[in-house]
Protein backbone atom coordinates (compact mmCIF):
# COMPACT_ATOMS: atom_id res chain seq x y z
CA UNK A 1 0.00 0.00 0.00
CA UNK A 2 1.56 3.55 -0.99
CA UNK A 3 2.53 5.53 2.21
CA UNK A 4 0.53 8.35 3.52
CA UNK A 5 4.09 9.71 4.73
CA UNK A 6 7.56 8.94 4.27
CA UNK A 7 10.72 10.08 6.17
CA UNK A 8 13.95 9.96 4.76
CA UNK A 9 16.92 9.87 6.45
CA UNK A 10 15.78 13.03 7.89
CA UNK A 11 18.08 15.75 10.03
CA UNK A 12 16.94 18.63 11.89
CA UNK A 13 17.81 21.20 14.35
CA UNK A 14 17.06 23.74 16.73
CA UNK A 15 19.59 26.66 16.47
CA UNK A 16 23.32 24.61 16.39
CA UNK A 17 21.72 21.63 18.29
CA UNK A 18 20.84 18.67 15.95
CA UNK A 19 17.70 16.93 17.31
CA UNK A 20 16.87 14.73 14.65
CA UNK A 21 19.70 12.04 13.07
CA UNK A 22 19.15 10.46 9.92
CA UNK A 23 15.49 9.65 10.99
CA UNK A 24 13.05 7.30 8.85
CA UNK A 25 9.93 5.72 9.55
CA UNK A 26 6.62 5.42 6.97
CA UNK A 27 2.75 6.23 7.68
CA UNK A 28 0.48 3.89 6.16
CA UNK A 29 -2.95 4.97 5.95
CA UNK A 30 -5.71 3.96 8.14
CA UNK A 31 -2.99 2.98 10.63
CA UNK A 32 -2.62 3.91 14.11
CA UNK A 33 1.27 4.45 15.05
CA UNK A 34 2.60 5.54 18.30
CA UNK A 35 5.99 6.87 19.33
CA UNK A 36 7.99 5.98 22.97
CA UNK A 37 11.25 7.48 23.83
CA UNK A 38 12.80 8.72 26.74
CA UNK A 39 12.58 12.63 27.41
CA UNK A 40 14.83 14.29 25.26
CA UNK A 41 14.62 12.13 22.33
CA UNK A 42 13.28 14.21 20.00
CA UNK A 43 9.10 12.86 19.72
CA UNK A 44 8.01 16.69 19.97
CA UNK A 45 10.72 18.09 17.12
CA UNK A 46 9.69 15.15 14.65
CA UNK A 47 5.92 16.38 15.30
CA UNK A 48 6.95 19.94 14.79
CA UNK A 49 9.47 19.71 12.17
CA UNK A 50 6.32 17.66 10.13
CA UNK A 51 3.64 20.25 10.76
CA UNK A 52 6.21 22.52 9.67
CA UNK A 53 7.19 25.10 12.76
CA UNK A 54 9.72 27.66 11.38
CA UNK A 55 11.32 27.43 14.85
CA UNK A 56 13.10 24.02 13.64
CA UNK A 57 14.92 23.90 10.38
CA UNK A 58 15.66 20.80 8.68
CA UNK A 59 19.20 20.17 7.22
CA UNK A 60 19.13 17.76 5.06
CA UNK A 61 16.43 13.88 4.22
CA UNK A 62 12.85 13.68 2.87
CA UNK A 63 9.33 14.54 3.83
CA UNK A 64 6.78 13.13 1.45
CA UNK A 65 3.27 13.36 2.72
CA UNK A 66 0.97 11.74 0.02
CA UNK A 67 4.01 11.76 -2.43
CA UNK A 68 4.45 15.86 -2.31
CA UNK A 69 7.46 17.59 -0.93
CA UNK A 70 6.60 18.87 2.81
CA UNK A 71 9.71 21.42 2.52
CA UNK A 72 8.02 23.38 0.26
CA UNK A 73 4.62 23.78 2.69
CA UNK A 74 4.23 26.38 4.51
CA UNK A 75 2.57 25.52 8.25
CA UNK A 76 -1.39 26.44 6.42
CA UNK A 77 -0.53 24.32 3.42
CA UNK A 78 0.48 21.00 5.00
CA UNK A 79 -2.85 21.69 7.52
CA UNK A 80 -4.93 21.97 4.56
CA UNK A 81 -3.01 18.62 2.31
CA UNK A 82 -4.70 16.87 5.66
CA UNK A 83 -1.60 17.34 8.48
CA UNK A 84 -2.83 18.12 12.61
CA UNK A 85 -0.69 18.43 15.30
CA UNK A 86 -2.52 18.21 18.68
CA UNK A 87 -0.31 20.29 20.79
CA UNK A 88 1.36 18.78 24.19
CA UNK A 89 0.87 22.49 25.47
CA UNK A 90 -1.76 24.06 22.98
CA UNK A 91 -1.15 28.28 24.08
CA UNK A 92 -4.02 30.59 25.05
CA UNK A 93 -4.70 33.46 22.84
CA UNK A 94 -7.05 36.02 24.49
CA UNK A 95 -9.22 38.02 21.63
CA UNK A 96 -10.43 35.39 19.19
CA UNK A 97 -13.07 33.01 19.91
CA UNK A 98 -12.98 29.28 19.49
CA UNK A 99 -16.29 29.74 17.35
CA UNK A 100 -14.63 32.35 15.21
CA UNK A 101 -11.00 30.58 14.97
CA UNK A 102 -12.68 27.19 13.96
CA UNK A 103 -14.67 29.33 11.36
CA UNK A 104 -11.59 30.61 9.81
CA UNK A 105 -9.87 27.40 10.10
CA UNK A 106 -12.41 25.64 8.19
CA UNK A 107 -13.05 28.03 5.56
CA UNK A 108 -9.62 28.09 4.84
CA UNK A 109 -9.28 24.52 4.48
CA UNK A 110 -12.23 24.26 2.32
CA UNK A 111 -10.98 27.41 -0.12
CA UNK A 112 -7.94 25.50 -0.41
CA UNK A 113 -9.55 22.82 -1.56
CA UNK A 114 -11.58 24.46 -4.03
CA UNK A 115 -14.99 23.94 -2.22
CA UNK A 116 -17.68 25.80 -1.78
CA UNK A 117 -17.51 27.42 2.03
CA UNK A 118 -20.24 25.98 4.15
CA UNK A 119 -23.12 28.48 4.77
CA UNK A 120 -24.42 29.24 8.58
CA UNK A 121 -26.56 26.28 9.36
CA UNK A 122 -24.20 23.56 7.94
CA UNK A 123 -21.12 25.11 9.83
CA UNK A 124 -23.01 24.89 13.32
CA UNK A 125 -24.16 21.66 12.67
CA UNK A 126 -20.89 20.29 12.08
CA UNK A 127 -19.44 22.16 14.91
CA UNK A 128 -22.08 21.00 17.65
CA UNK A 129 -22.15 17.24 16.38
CA UNK A 130 -18.48 17.16 17.33
CA UNK A 131 -18.57 19.33 20.34
CA UNK A 132 -21.87 17.32 21.64
CA UNK A 133 -19.43 14.13 21.25
CA UNK A 134 -16.59 15.25 23.19
CA UNK A 135 -18.47 17.50 26.08
CA UNK A 136 -17.39 20.58 24.97
CA UNK A 137 -20.38 23.05 25.75
CA UNK A 138 -21.61 26.17 23.65
CA UNK A 139 -19.81 28.52 26.17
CA UNK A 140 -16.76 26.78 26.11
CA UNK A 141 -17.01 27.94 22.26
CA UNK A 142 -17.71 31.12 22.77
CA UNK A 143 -14.66 31.55 25.21
CA UNK A 144 -11.32 33.27 23.69
CA UNK A 145 -9.17 29.82 22.67
CA UNK A 146 -7.76 28.14 25.60
CA UNK A 147 -8.00 31.23 27.75
CA UNK A 148 -8.66 30.06 31.76
CA UNK A 149 -8.89 26.32 30.39
CA UNK A 150 -7.93 23.77 32.69
CA UNK A 151 -5.04 21.27 31.41
CA UNK A 152 -7.68 18.74 30.35
CA UNK A 153 -10.16 21.24 28.83
CA UNK A 154 -7.52 22.24 26.13
CA UNK A 155 -6.63 18.90 25.35
CA UNK A 156 -10.33 17.96 24.68
CA UNK A 157 -10.54 21.06 22.59
CA UNK A 158 -7.13 19.87 20.20
CA UNK A 159 -9.23 17.07 19.94
CA UNK A 160 -12.58 18.96 18.46
CA UNK A 161 -10.42 20.77 16.41
CA UNK A 162 -9.16 17.72 15.17
CA UNK A 163 -12.63 16.21 14.53
CA UNK A 164 -13.55 19.17 13.57
CA UNK A 165 -11.11 19.43 10.74
CA UNK A 166 -11.24 15.96 9.47
CA UNK A 167 -7.64 15.73 8.96
CA UNK A 168 -5.84 12.72 7.01
CA UNK A 169 -3.02 12.30 9.04
CA UNK A 170 -3.35 13.18 13.60
CA UNK A 171 -0.18 13.51 15.55
CA UNK A 172 -0.89 14.00 19.13
CA UNK A 173 1.77 15.19 21.09
CA UNK A 174 1.07 13.79 24.47
CA UNK A 175 -2.42 13.88 24.76
CA UNK A 176 -2.02 11.87 27.58
CA UNK A 177 -0.44 14.40 29.97
CA UNK A 178 -3.07 16.14 32.68
CA UNK A 179 -5.67 14.39 31.67
CA UNK A 180 -7.57 12.42 34.47
CA UNK A 181 -9.01 9.12 34.00
CA UNK A 182 -12.71 10.00 32.80
CA UNK A 183 -10.92 12.96 30.67
CA UNK A 184 -8.43 10.44 28.82
CA UNK A 185 -11.32 8.28 28.49
CA UNK A 186 -13.75 11.24 26.57
CA UNK A 187 -10.74 11.99 24.13
CA UNK A 188 -9.71 8.33 23.35
CA UNK A 189 -13.20 7.69 22.31
CA UNK A 190 -12.85 10.85 20.34
CA UNK A 191 -10.06 9.39 18.75
CA UNK A 192 -11.63 6.45 17.66
CA UNK A 193 -14.61 7.49 16.35
CA UNK A 194 -12.19 9.02 13.60
CA UNK A 195 -10.32 6.04 12.91
CA UNK A 196 -11.23 5.13 9.50
CA UNK A 197 -9.61 3.53 6.23
CA UNK A 198 -7.64 6.26 4.99
CA UNK A 199 -6.79 8.18 8.11
CA UNK A 200 -3.64 7.53 10.12
CA UNK A 201 -2.62 8.73 13.74
CA UNK A 202 0.47 9.07 15.32
CA UNK A 203 0.71 9.18 19.10
CA UNK A 204 3.50 10.74 20.87
CA UNK A 205 3.48 8.89 23.98
CA UNK A 206 5.24 7.98 27.75
CA UNK A 207 2.28 5.53 28.94
CA UNK A 208 0.88 2.05 28.02
CA UNK A 209 -2.43 3.21 29.60
CA UNK A 210 -3.14 5.43 26.61
CA UNK A 211 -2.30 2.61 24.27
CA UNK A 212 -4.65 0.71 25.93
CA UNK A 213 -7.67 2.83 25.29
CA UNK A 214 -6.09 4.00 21.43
CA UNK A 215 -4.50 0.15 20.38
CA UNK A 216 -1.64 1.04 17.94
CA UNK A 217 -1.22 -1.23 14.81
CA UNK A 218 3.19 0.19 15.03
CA UNK A 219 4.73 0.87 17.83
CA UNK A 220 8.20 3.09 17.27
CA UNK A 221 10.79 3.59 19.57
CA UNK A 222 12.98 6.52 19.40
CA UNK A 223 16.08 7.38 21.13
CA UNK A 224 19.07 10.21 20.46
CA UNK A 225 16.61 11.41 17.31
CA UNK A 226 16.15 8.50 15.11
CA UNK A 227 13.88 4.90 15.54
CA UNK A 228 16.00 2.05 17.55
CA UNK A 229 13.03 -0.41 17.09
CA UNK A 230 9.86 -1.33 15.54
CA UNK A 231 7.22 -3.79 16.99
CA UNK A 232 3.80 -3.90 17.76
CA UNK A 233 1.52 -3.34 21.09
CA UNK A 234 3.87 -6.17 22.93
CA UNK A 235 6.53 -3.14 22.98
CA UNK A 236 5.32 -0.72 25.22
CA UNK A 237 4.41 -3.71 27.69
CA UNK A 238 8.35 -4.24 27.73
CA UNK A 239 8.70 -0.74 28.00
CA UNK A 240 6.38 -0.71 31.22
CA UNK A 241 8.71 -3.65 32.83
CA UNK A 242 12.10 -3.05 31.56
CA UNK A 243 12.17 1.04 30.70
CA UNK A 244 14.39 2.37 28.07
CA UNK A 245 18.06 0.50 29.57
CA UNK A 246 18.23 -1.77 26.37
CA UNK A 247 18.47 0.91 23.92
CA UNK A 248 21.19 3.45 25.42
CA UNK B 1 -4.30 70.73 8.50
CA UNK B 2 -6.08 72.92 11.21
CA UNK B 3 -5.35 72.18 14.93
CA UNK B 4 -8.69 72.72 16.76
CA UNK B 5 -8.81 72.88 20.07
CA UNK B 6 -12.08 70.89 21.78
CA UNK B 7 -13.36 71.63 25.32
CA UNK B 8 -16.17 69.56 27.16
CA UNK B 9 -17.32 69.94 30.65
CA UNK B 10 -18.27 67.54 32.73
CA UNK B 11 -20.52 68.65 35.49
CA UNK B 12 -21.36 67.53 38.71
CA UNK B 13 -22.85 63.91 38.79
CA UNK B 14 -22.63 63.28 34.80
CA UNK B 15 -21.26 60.54 33.18
CA UNK B 16 -19.75 60.92 29.42
CA UNK B 17 -18.83 58.10 27.26
CA UNK B 18 -17.36 59.45 24.29
CA UNK B 19 -16.13 57.90 21.19
CA UNK B 20 -13.71 59.73 19.30
CA UNK B 21 -11.73 58.87 15.92
CA UNK B 22 -9.32 60.46 14.37
CA UNK B 23 -9.08 63.55 16.32
CA UNK B 24 -6.05 66.08 16.26
CA UNK B 25 -5.44 69.14 18.25
CA UNK B 26 -6.25 69.55 21.74
CA UNK B 27 -9.06 67.95 23.86
CA UNK B 28 -9.71 69.77 27.08
CA UNK B 29 -11.58 67.98 29.57
CA UNK B 30 -12.50 69.45 33.16
CA UNK B 31 -14.30 66.98 35.56
CA UNK B 32 -16.25 68.39 38.31
CA UNK B 33 -17.32 65.91 41.67
CA UNK B 34 -18.61 62.84 41.50
CA UNK B 35 -18.92 63.03 37.67
CA UNK B 36 -17.13 60.76 35.61
CA UNK B 37 -15.87 60.83 31.42
CA UNK B 38 -14.65 57.72 29.78
CA UNK B 39 -12.77 58.47 26.38
CA UNK B 40 -12.67 55.95 23.71
CA UNK B 41 -10.56 56.85 21.11
CA UNK B 42 -8.95 55.42 18.00
CA UNK B 43 -6.29 57.25 16.37
CA UNK B 44 -4.55 56.77 12.73
CA UNK B 45 -1.88 58.86 11.82
CA UNK B 46 -2.84 62.58 13.79
CA UNK B 47 -1.44 64.65 16.38
CA UNK B 48 -3.52 64.91 19.59
CA UNK B 49 -3.03 66.14 23.28
CA UNK B 50 -6.14 65.08 25.34
CA UNK B 51 -6.10 66.95 28.90
CA UNK B 52 -8.34 66.43 31.81
CA UNK B 53 -8.67 67.86 34.85
CA UNK B 54 -10.46 66.24 38.05
CA UNK B 55 -11.57 68.96 39.29
CA UNK B 56 -13.70 67.70 42.20
CA UNK B 57 -13.98 65.01 44.73
CA UNK B 58 -15.01 61.76 43.02
CA UNK B 59 -14.40 62.46 39.68
CA UNK B 60 -13.21 59.98 37.17
CA UNK B 61 -11.45 59.51 33.87
CA UNK B 62 -11.14 56.61 32.03
CA UNK B 63 -8.83 57.16 29.16
CA UNK B 64 -9.24 54.13 26.22
CA UNK B 65 -6.76 54.63 22.74
CA UNK B 66 -5.99 52.83 19.83
CA UNK B 67 -3.25 54.25 17.80
CA UNK B 68 -2.50 52.64 13.98
CA UNK B 69 0.71 53.94 12.64
CA UNK B 70 1.55 53.39 9.13
CA UNK B 71 4.00 54.57 6.23
CA UNK B 72 3.08 58.46 6.29
CA UNK B 73 0.67 58.04 8.80
CA UNK B 74 2.46 58.94 11.78
CA UNK B 75 0.61 59.35 15.30
CA UNK B 76 1.64 61.49 18.46
CA UNK B 77 -0.34 61.08 21.10
CA UNK B 78 -0.12 63.29 24.59
CA UNK B 79 -2.70 62.37 27.37
CA UNK B 80 -1.85 64.52 30.12
CA UNK B 81 -4.39 63.63 33.66
CA UNK B 82 -4.32 66.40 36.45
CA UNK B 83 -5.55 65.13 39.91
CA UNK B 84 -6.36 68.50 41.14
CA UNK B 85 -7.93 67.36 44.38
CA UNK B 86 -8.31 64.39 46.80
CA UNK B 87 -10.12 61.04 45.93
CA UNK B 88 -10.37 61.55 42.86
CA UNK B 89 -9.33 58.43 39.79
CA UNK B 90 -7.82 57.91 36.57
CA UNK B 91 -7.26 55.17 34.32
CA UNK B 92 -5.29 55.27 30.86
CA UNK B 93 -5.59 52.23 28.62
CA UNK B 94 -3.58 52.67 25.35
CA UNK B 95 -2.51 49.58 22.46
CA UNK B 96 -1.32 50.16 19.38
CA UNK B 97 0.42 49.31 16.32
CA UNK B 98 3.13 50.58 13.65
CA UNK B 99 3.54 48.63 10.36
CA UNK B 100 5.77 49.43 7.26
CA UNK B 101 7.57 52.79 8.44
CA UNK B 102 5.16 54.29 10.19
CA UNK B 103 6.10 56.34 13.62
CA UNK B 104 4.15 56.87 17.05
CA UNK B 105 4.69 58.59 19.66
CA UNK B 106 3.09 58.46 22.99
CA UNK B 107 3.80 60.45 26.18
CA UNK B 108 1.23 60.50 29.02
CA UNK B 109 1.70 61.82 32.62
CA UNK B 110 -0.63 61.90 35.32
CA UNK B 111 0.05 64.38 37.96
CA UNK B 112 -0.93 64.22 41.59
CA UNK B 113 -0.09 67.72 42.97
CA UNK B 114 0.06 68.86 46.67
CA UNK B 115 -3.15 67.78 48.38
CA UNK B 116 -4.17 65.34 46.05
CA UNK B 117 -4.45 62.79 48.92
CA UNK B 118 -6.10 59.41 47.94
CA UNK B 119 -6.05 59.97 44.59
CA UNK B 120 -5.61 56.65 42.53
CA UNK B 121 -4.20 56.75 39.08
CA UNK B 122 -2.63 54.42 36.37
CA UNK B 123 -1.48 53.64 32.89
CA UNK B 124 -1.00 51.09 30.78
CA UNK B 125 0.45 51.03 27.10
CA UNK B 126 0.88 48.12 25.28
CA UNK B 127 2.50 48.01 21.09
CA UNK B 128 3.32 45.45 18.53
CA UNK B 129 6.11 46.94 15.75
CA UNK B 130 4.83 45.16 12.73
CA UNK B 131 7.53 45.54 10.74
CA UNK B 132 11.18 45.80 11.18
CA UNK B 133 11.36 49.58 9.86
CA UNK B 134 8.27 50.85 12.42
CA UNK B 135 9.03 53.15 15.52
CA UNK B 136 7.60 53.35 18.91
CA UNK B 137 8.22 55.46 21.40
CA UNK B 138 6.64 55.63 24.84
CA UNK B 139 7.69 57.99 27.57
CA UNK B 140 5.68 57.68 30.81
CA UNK B 141 5.78 60.02 33.97
CA UNK B 142 4.19 60.54 36.86
CA UNK B 143 4.49 63.62 38.73
CA UNK B 144 3.29 63.05 41.96
CA UNK B 145 3.74 65.51 45.39
CA UNK B 146 1.70 63.91 47.30
CA UNK B 147 2.44 60.92 50.00
CA UNK B 148 -1.16 59.21 50.37
CA UNK B 149 -1.72 57.83 46.57
CA UNK B 150 -1.88 55.03 43.81
CA UNK B 151 -0.12 55.23 40.94
CA UNK B 152 1.27 52.96 38.59
CA UNK B 153 1.99 52.62 35.00
CA UNK B 154 3.42 49.82 32.52
CA UNK B 155 4.66 49.89 29.01
CA UNK B 156 5.47 46.97 27.09
CA UNK B 157 6.22 47.00 23.14
CA UNK B 158 7.21 43.92 20.94
CA UNK B 159 6.55 42.41 17.93
CA UNK B 160 3.94 39.50 17.09
CA UNK B 161 4.48 36.04 18.97
CA UNK B 162 5.06 33.65 16.20
CA UNK B 163 4.18 30.98 18.60
CA UNK B 164 0.46 31.67 18.27
CA UNK B 165 1.11 32.77 14.52
CA UNK B 166 2.25 28.84 14.10
CA UNK B 167 -0.50 27.65 15.93
CA UNK B 168 -2.99 29.52 13.89
CA UNK B 169 -0.60 28.47 10.51
CA UNK B 170 -0.83 24.44 11.70
CA UNK B 171 -4.88 24.80 11.67
CA UNK B 172 -4.53 26.12 8.02
CA UNK B 173 -4.54 29.54 8.18
CA UNK B 174 -2.92 31.25 5.80
CA UNK B 175 -0.18 34.04 7.30
CA UNK B 176 -1.64 37.01 6.63
CA UNK B 177 -5.00 36.02 7.70
CA UNK B 178 -3.26 34.68 11.15
CA UNK B 179 -1.60 37.93 11.34
CA UNK B 180 -4.77 40.08 11.21
CA UNK B 181 -6.49 38.02 13.27
CA UNK B 182 -3.57 38.74 16.01
CA UNK B 183 -3.41 41.91 15.58
CA UNK B 184 -6.84 42.39 15.50
CA UNK B 185 -7.50 40.87 19.00
CA UNK B 186 -4.54 42.26 20.71
CA UNK B 187 -6.23 45.89 19.76
CA UNK B 188 -10.17 44.91 20.60
CA UNK B 189 -9.40 43.03 24.05
CA UNK B 190 -10.92 45.45 26.74
CA UNK B 191 -11.17 48.17 23.59
CA UNK B 192 -14.53 48.76 22.06
CA UNK B 193 -15.88 46.88 19.59
CA UNK B 194 -16.62 50.55 17.33
CA UNK B 195 -13.06 50.36 16.16
CA UNK B 196 -13.47 46.86 14.11
CA UNK B 197 -14.24 48.14 10.89
CA UNK B 198 -11.46 51.23 11.28
CA UNK B 199 -9.22 48.25 12.13
CA UNK B 200 -10.54 46.25 9.45
CA UNK B 201 -9.57 49.01 6.80
CA UNK B 202 -6.24 49.70 8.08
CA UNK B 203 -5.07 46.41 8.17
CA UNK B 204 -5.75 45.67 4.65
CA UNK B 205 -4.23 48.91 3.39
CA UNK B 206 -0.82 48.31 5.61
CA UNK B 207 -0.71 44.46 6.49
Amino acid sequence: MKNLLEIKNLNACVGEKQILKDFSFEIEPGKVYAIMGPNGSGKSTLSNVIAGNPVYSVTSGKMLFKGKDLSKMTPDVRANEGIFLGFQYPIEIPGISYAQFLKQALTSKMKYLGQKPLDAVAYIKRLKVRAQALGVTDEMLKRPVNVGFSGGEKKRMETLQMAFLEPDFCILDEMDSGLDVDALKIVADGVNLMREENRSFLLITHYERLLDLIEPDVIYIMVDGHIVEKGDKSLARKLEENGYADYK
Amino acid sequence: MVMQTINKIISANEKINDVLMNQSGLLDVVVYENASYDLNLLQAGQSLKVKVSLLGQNACCTLRTVYLSGTDADNKIEFEVIHAVEQTNSKQEIKGVAAGFGKADFYGVIRMPHGSQKCEGSQSHKALLLSDNACIKCTPELEIYADDVKCAHGSSIGTLDETYLFYLMSRGIDETTARQMLIKAFLLSDMPQAFETEIDKWMEANE
